[in-house]
């Protein structure tokens, strides 16, 4: 775990990707400590202040401080993005790997019901699911986890058929090991680098998607300072106070190269063959 | 005379996260125009390397340390990239390995044979055209027309390999390096490769370095004999005397690794009670088609039989089946006939009960594939243990029985030798204590001195546990030192199955004295 860390800072985008994920750390962790105002409190006489040294960031048309609503609204959009991409590329990894195990005609039922799903773009199935079971965080995590699965079933079962001709899931079989031994524990730790680094790449859609569910009303709900909801709501005086509209976008868009950046940068640390 | 080639002090590193590691030191070596310089080595020991600093294709983490590679007059050294295009392929032509992978599979061989010639010989295309169909014509390849217009999927490993050759001697180059160009063929097509060399090599006296892990090959085709160790030349002497007298204890060490089938290793002769008993097993992948007939079998109704301790050789080159009956034996394919196993009779592998499968075990030819690189080697050997009982406990025994220490329980695969490896997947073959254990081709990728102690290994475990071991392999001198009766196929068919002792007599199949004679004579 230390030797993949050395081989993720040294090369520069993983370094600085892994910077970038430490100070968003920080902010979940201890934001709201760091935040000068409460998110929530209200200030008429300050209405879209422009950022300097009262206001870092500015305030918004209540007079909220946006710093201080950036810096708390780490936690209500980092964490939901990472839950929804976890539930999503496990859920993902594990019917692809048990669908190039089981071969056949199963493989083939499950991959084109996977087909379909993929075939209805991401963002209108969260939409379409997040509508049917009503608006809320929770649902939109659900909902994004469920529109990531198809394509990590898809990279997972490609890397998993490599895996399954493999001599040691072979003499597993020859052994007569049971068919949760093999894909839990002899392909599953196998095809988990591809997963790993394609899931740290999408935790960035992940928050993009999250945000614009927020941004159509349907994820985090007002006076919540979630970065998507709190565009959303920017929007009306995006030429009275642009900075209002700015700083959230901003804020998304770095998490979204941080993480990004680890994933390229896991890419190339988690290749055994790349040795020098 | 200058040499035609000549490497003096040559000294190369690679530098990896820990630091550089030594690859070649104090390397001198020189090829007369029209020798051939053999170069032996383990793998490992910097041939290849070698072979690539020479073409100047070194890896980016790579450090020249000293000395001076030189190519008659000009030193490959100091070349700028332009000036190599030059020389690489024109004057200095290289055979691979693999030829599989040495020809683009998205051309056709016309194309990639009479582009080496437009570019190092600025013919014109119909001159280029021309002149390929003479050289194809030349590496006795049938019908060079024809094959011209085929895609490298089209012809046989050995075709492929002639094709390689015929580029390499077309550009008429003064040197050729040769990267073990008959080990990714089977015994009999690298033996017709090799008088192919030989021929050539009289006829346009190139100077080559063959390189080759070896030995009996290099008799066949060296003039002078070069071995490598560890980066190091320890012996450089005519191939003749160079084995039959060496003076080097790595060339000694070498010469007595080298499978003798003169030199049995075996004396007892097993049971006459039958372990298991083949009857018309056919194997067959993949099933009729709407649009397409169903392939051929890969083995057509084998029968034989194993007796309780019993080495039961399987011979054959590639794609002939040898590999179809190990996966039907244990299940992994799926067959028609029966098998007959402690008084059961099995028509499938839904027939193969625990018992069947704890008594049948197999170890696989490539240790790097049949152990699972996240697995820890003591979770590795505790898998049978537990499957089939047994005391986690028992796994320092296991490690003890085929001579590694406890403590590589702890160890990844990864952190093993080829060696190593092999010897943890048999100690989880012999785990489950069975009757019969397959072995699939397991010193294939090993050197001649691992395979030595490999089986060796083999026959201590077998006076041990008193296991029959159905042995598949291509090497015929190694399979006659230890097997009780062999068994060789063709194309999915068994022409013959004997007692070692018969091998030398005259009633055997054509296709077996064939093999014997392509298979080297040891060295020594």
């Amino acid at each position: 775990m230390t030797e993949l860390l050395t081989r993720l800072v040294r090369k520069p985008q993983g370094a600085i990707g892994l910077a970038l994920l430490i100070v968003l750390a920080a902010a979940c962790v201890c934001g709201p400590w760091f935040a000068p105002y409460a998110p929530e409190k209200m200030d008429f006489l300050g209405r879209f202040r422009a950022p300097g040294w009262q206001h870092w960031l500015g305030a918004d048309q209540f007079g909220r401080d946006v710093m201080s609503r950036l810096l708390v609204g780490t936690r209500a959009t980092i964490p939901m993005a990472l839950a929804a991409t976890l539930i999503g590329s496990g859920t993902g990894a594990m019917i692809g790997t048990a669908s190039a195990y089981l071969g056949g005609r199963l493989d083939e039922i499950i991959m084109r019901t996977i087909d379909a799903v993929m075939a209805i773009p991401g963002l209108l199935m969260a939409l379409l699911l997040v509508s049917t079971l009503g608006n809320g965080a929770g649902n939109a995590v659900l909902a994004i986890a469920v529109a990531f699965t198809p394509s990590m079933v898809r990279i997972t079962r490609a890397v998993a058929l490599s895996v399954r001709h493999q001599d040691y899931v072979k003499v597993a079989l020859a052994r007569g090991e049971g068919a949760a031994w093999i894909v839990f524990r002899e392909m599953l730790p196998n095809v988990m680098a591809p997963i790993v680094i394609e899931a740290t790449i999408r935790v960035s859609f992940a928050i993009m998607l999250f945000a614009t569910l927020s941004f159509l009303g349907l994820g985090a709900q007002p006076p919540a300072s979630e970065w998507g909801l709190m565009v959303a709501e920017a929007r009306q005086y995006m030429h009275q106070a642009p900075w209002v509209l700015i700083a959230p976008s901003a804020a998304i868009a770095l998490a979204a190269i941080a993480f990004n950046l680890v994933g390229d940068g896991l890419r190339d640390a988690l290749n055994p063959k790349d040795e020098r | 005379m200058t040499p035609a080639l000549s490497i003096q002090n040559y000294g190369l590193d690679y530098v990896t996260s820990a630091g550089p590691v030594e690859v070649l030191r104090n390397i001198s070596l020189e090829i007369a125009p029209g020798e051939v310089l053999g170069l032996v080595g383990e793998s490992g020991s910097g041939k290849s390397s070698l072979a690539w600093a020479l073409m100047r294709h070194l890896p980016r983490n790579a450090r020249e340390i000293s000395g001076s590679l030189k190519l008659s007059d000009i030193d490959l050294r100091q070349l700028a990239p332009k000036q190599l295009t030059g020389v690489r392929g024109r004057r200095i032509g290289m055979v691979f390995q693999d030829p599989s992978t040495a020809l683009n599979p998205t051309l056709t061989i016309g194309r990639q044979i009479t582009e080496a010639l437009q570019r190092h010989r600025g013919l014109r295309p119909r001159e280029a055209d021309a002149l390929a169909i003479e050289l194809l014509g030349h590496v006795e390849l049938r019908n060079p027309a024809a094959i011209m217009r085929r895609y490298p999927h089209e012809i046989s490993g050995g075709e492929k390999q002639r094709v390689v050759i015929a580029t390499a001697f077309g550009c008429r180059p003064e040197v050729i390096l040769f990267d073990e160009p008959t080990t990714a063929l089977d015994v009999i097509t690298g033996a017709r490769i090799l008088d192919l060399f030989a021929r050539l090599r009289t006829e346009t006296r190139v100077a080559a370095l063959y390189i080759s892990h070896d030995l009996a090959m290099m008799t066949r085709v060296a003039d002078r004999v070069a071995v490598i160790k560890h980066g190091r030349v320890v012996e450089q002497a005519g191939a003749a005397e160079i084995f039959r007298a060496p003076r080097a204890a790595e060339t000694r060490a070498l010469v007595a690794a080298v499978p003798r089938p003169e030199r049995r290793l075996i004396h007892d002769t097993p049971d006459e009670t039958v372990v298991l008993a083949a009857k018309a097993i056919g194997v067959r992948y993949g099933n009729r088609g709407l649009f397409r007939a169903a392939p051929p079998p890969a083995t057509n109704a084998i029968a034989f039989s194993i007796r309780a301790g019993e080495i039961l050789g399987l011979v054959g080159e590639s794609g002939s089946g040898k590999s179809s009956m190990a996966r039907a034996l244990t299940g992994l394919a799926r067959f028609s006939g029966e098998i007959s196993f402690a008084g059961r009779t099995l028509r499938g592998a839904q027939d193969m009960n625990a018992a069947y499968r704890r008594d049948v075990q197999i170890v696989f030819q490539h240790p790097d594939a049949s152990l699972n690189p996240r697995h820890r080697v003591g979770e590795i050997l505790s898998r049978p243990l537990k499957l089939y009982g047994g005391n986690p406990a028992d796994i320092a025994r296991m490690l003890d029985q085929v001579r590694l220490p406890a403590s590589y329980a702890q160890r990844f695969p990864h952190q093993l030798s080829g060696g190593e490896k092999q010897r943890v997947a048999i100690a989880r073959a012999f785990a489950t204590r069975p009757k019969l254990v397959i072995c699939d081709e397991i010193t294939a990728p090993l050197d001649v001195s691992v395979q030595a102690q490999i089986i060796e290994l083999l026959l201590a475990l077998r006076a041990e546990t008193g296991a029959a071991y159905l042995f598949i392999t291509h090497d015929l001198n190694l399979i006659r030192q230890i097997a009780h009766r062999i068994a060789v196929m063709r194309r999915g068919e068994l022409v013959d199955c004997l007692p070692v002792e018969d091998f030398d007599a005259d009633h055997v199949h054509p296709y077996t004295s064939e093999l014997m004679a392509a298979s080297p004579v040891p060295v020594g």
